[in-house]
């Protein structure tokens, strides 16, 4: 029993669900649900598709290249049942699934940094060119000259004095 | 070839039966209502259209009996005369002759009247015509009675021989009657020939079919041959010199030395020199039979000399005894052995065998040094073998433990499993964990694998990877974007305001509308500046004055213009109001005429086009009125 990878998608195709096909020339498209089946039946290119994984990783919006993603393999060679060793992959994989996750999580957020930095811009060029809409340019200013008179004259008086 | 023809002739019919069927076909196939009063073509026609089917028939049926037939020219000699024995050569190229001359005179008879009838000129004498012709066209046929049944006869007969092929290769069983032939096809092949004490108990030729070395071999059992010459023979005893004479074969010439057939051995002897011509060129075995009743060494002198004789002169003597089954195999192997390679001696004398020996040849691997390679059989195939014949179960079958268990049985192939440790072989082994296949992590080295791994993300903790990014904003960020959401805020509101008021066309300018004092005050605060005590501010004085100015206006028919004039006067012109100086003038002449240039640009129509520059179209005055209604042009 194996959980297979649907081929438009990429997502998990568990036993008893989606579909398999199979070209007159011998490749085999498992798919996870009809959405997937009628996608490929129009001849969509997976690429392009903008919501599937396969999309995501080829525009790099993804992880790609890792050390933890070569954990998990197809592998062609099968290795006899030794109890240790299932054991010990067991407690392997949980790890190696928590650092992908991690080093997933922190790559899409590098990506999205760059995002912030041009919201920072967008606010002061905002500031910058529209402030008058809240604020008059002399709003305060008149007290200040009060003010300010106000200081010199009892400067003044200070200094008569 | 000629062979499979014999039962594929068609079944002769007896004269009346030929008779009957002929004329009630005609009555069938042909138009059979005439009159009188037709006109004479037509009953010519008609009658002489029966004569001619009839003859045709006749014609037909004759010629295919004469063709079905196999002339005794054309056919293999075995068979020729094998004809001849059984049916009489003469008599059977008589028969077919006469057919022969049936069928001309038929058509003779049929051309005759044919011709007659075309002078018959009433339907009567057309009708006696053409009775005659077929009466005659049917005594000519009851004549051949005698041919036709004859032929019925061969016919039946010719189908029921034995398809004996003359080429391929045959043995050939011959020897006095009551020998034990038939016993011998009888234990060799899958014939069943009658086997009885009487004399003669076969009275043809039987052929069974057998194999060996991976061939087909026929073998022919003939009736008994009595010893007296050629011409005194019957049909029985010639059928059996006619097999001898024509059959390439293996001849197996069966003897009883215990006598039991009631011929004595020196007659046996006797009629084996008298038929020896007929062995030339054709392999030659000696077949002692009933040695279960007498052995050769049981004999008396003068008859083991006989067998030393033939011994002697090369010809192999075999015991056999056909009810135990002693040196029945022996004599056939040796017989088929000793065919085959009289075969190939044949072949290679011949001239076809040049074309096939070009074409054959045999490679063999040259030796490269002196290395001796015998062929090599390992222990373990010999030890096999002989299991193989003890034939005992060495393990417990898994259908014993379904038979011991019965209801509680289950299939458990997971016990054969090949494991490094045994006691693992009844694990219950996990597949999937979360989404993921074990399957695709199980790898021997993934430990070092994963602390290489773990390793790796330490140091990128250690850099300062993962830590969240402190959002290092001072205050004047923090400012700056406050104020930048209350503008967008400020702007979307403007931005319904203004399409709240759902104005088309021209709008009226900002002047023209009054604006009240206290909106003006609150807009003013909301902006930040100080709007207390404006009581003497321009826009409340002016306000006033305005007013009062109005109220004026109204009481008084208007006086002259002066006034006005010094009042147009006290007003700041338009192009001046609201403009502080110079520069700001300068601006705002600048801005009217850049937010003009993409209109002109454009080329569009605007307010200032209202002039019509051609009161009159052609396209909508001119021309007829169609359809549609007058009420404008």
């Amino acid at each position: 029993m194996r959980i297979e990878k649907c081929y438009f998608c990429s997502g998990p195709v568990y036993p008893g669900h989606g579909m398999m096909f199979v070209r007159n020339d011998c490749k085999v498209f498992r798919f996870c649900k009809s959405k997937c089946h009628k996608n490929f039946k129009k001849k969509r290119n997976p690429r392009k598709t903008r919501w599937t994984k396969a999309f995501r990783k080829s525009a790099g919006k993804e992880l790609t290249v890792d050390n933890s993603l070569e954990f998990e393999k197809r592998r062609n060679i099968p290795v006899k049942y030794n109890r240790v060793l299932w054991n010990k992959t067991v407690e392997a994989m949980k790890k190696v699934e928590n650092i992908k996750q991690k080093r997933q999580a922190r790559f899409i957020l590098n990506r999205l940094k760059k995002g912030k930095e041009l919201e920072k811009a967008e606010d002061i060029k905002e500031v910058k060119k529209n402030i008058h809409l809240i604020k008059a340019p002399h709003a305060g200013e008149a007290r200040k000259l009060e003010e300010k008179m106000v200081q010199k004259l009892a400067e003044d008086v200070e200094m008569d004095d | 070839m000629a062979l499979y023809n014999f039962k594929k002739i068609t079944v002769v019919p007896t004269a009346k039966d030929f008779i009957d069927l002929t004329l009630s076909k005609t009555q069938r196939k042909t138009p059979t209502v005439i009159h009188k009063h037709y006109q004479i073509h037509r009953i010519r026609h008609f009658y002489m259209r029966k004569v001619k089917f009839t003859q045709q028939n006749y014609h037909d049926r004759l010629t295919q009996i004469l063709t079905d037939f196999p002339k005794l020219d054309d056919i293999h000699p075995f068979y020729a005369d094998l004809m001849n024995v059984l049916y009489d050569k003469d008599h059977y190229k008589l028969a077919l002759g006469q057919i022969n001359i049936a069928k001309n005179l038929i058509d003779n008879v049929a051309k005759d009247y044919v011709r007659l009838m075309k002078y018959g000129d009433s339907l009567y004498r057309c009708k006696q015509l053409k009775r005659a012709a077929l009466g005659r066209m049917c005594t000519i046929l009851k004549r051949q009675k005698q041919s036709l049944e004859y032929l019925e006869q061969v016919r039946q007969h010719l189908s029921r021989l034995p398809t004996i092929d003359p080429n391929t290769r045959t043995l050939l069983l011959c020897g006095y009657p009551n020998v034990g032939k038939s016993s011998f096809i009888n234990k060799v092949t899958r014939a069943d020939v009658e086997v009885q004490p009487y004399a003669f108990t076969t009275k043809s030729l039987f052929v069974g079919h057998m194999d060996y070395k991976y061939l087909r071999w026929q073998v022919v059992d003939t009736p008994g041959i009595l010893d007296h010459p050629l011409e005194e023979r019957n049909t029985i005893e010639m059928q059996a010199i006619t097999a001898l004479a024509h059959l390439r074969a293996a001849v197996l010439y069966v003897m009883d030395p215990s006598e039991q057939c009631g011929y004595t051995l020196s007659q046996q002897l006797e009629l084996f020199n008298n038929i020896r011509p007929l062995f030339t060129n054709k392999p030659l075995i000696v077949v002692a039979n009933k040695c279960d009743v007498k052995k050769v060494s049981e004999l008396s002198e003068e008859n083991q000399k006989i067998f030393a004789d033939l011994l002697s002169e090369g010809i192999p003597v075999i015991e056999t005894s056909t009810l135990t089954e002693e040196g029945v195999m022996q004599v056939k192997t040796q017989a088929c052995d000793s065919l085959l390679s009289h075969r190939v001696d044949t072949k290679m004398k011949g001239k076809k065998v040049h074309d096939i020996l070009n074409r054959l040849h045999l490679a063999v691997p040259t030796k490269r040094d002196e290395k001796e390679r015998p062929p090599f059989i390992p222990e373990g195939a010999g030890l096999r073998r002989k299991t193989m014949e003890v034939d005992t179960p060495k393990h417990k079958l898994e259908r014993d433990l379904e038979v011991e268990l019965g209801d509680d049985y289950t299939l458990d192939l997971q016990k054969y499993w090949d494991l490094m440790n045994a006691e693992e072989k009844t694990d219950k082994i996990p597949e999937v964990w979360e989404g993921h296949n074990i399957a695709d992590y199980i790898d021997p080295d993934i430990m070092k694998r994963l602390g290489e791994l773990e390793k790796e993300e330490e140091l990128r903790e250690k850099a300062g990877e993962y830590d969240s990014d402190e959002e290092s904003e001072d205050e004047e960020m923090q400012e700056i974007r406050k104020l930048a959401g209350q503008i967008r805020e400020k702007r979307k509101l403007k931005i319904l305001e203004s399409k709240e008021k759902n104005v088309h066309g021209p709008r009226l300018p900002r002047t023209a509308k009054k604006v009240e004092r206290s909106t003006l005050e609150k807009e003013m605060g909301d902006l930040g500046l100080d709007m207390s005590e404006k009581d003497n501010s321009h826009y409340v004085q002016q306000a006033r004055s305005r007013s009062l100015v109005r109220k004026r206006k109204r009481e008084a028919s208007a006086p002259p213009t002066s006034r006005t004039r010094s009042q147009s006067a006290s007003r700041t012109p338009r192009d001046q109001s609201g403009v502080r100086d110079a520069k700001m003038m300068k601006k705002v002449k600048m801005m009217m005429k850049s937010s003009q240039k993409g209109m002109n640009k454009e080329g569009r129509k605007g307010e200032s086009d209202r002039h019509i520059f051609n009161l009159r179209p052609k396209h909508l005055l001119a021309g007829k009125r169609k359809s549609g209604s007058t009420s404008r042009r």
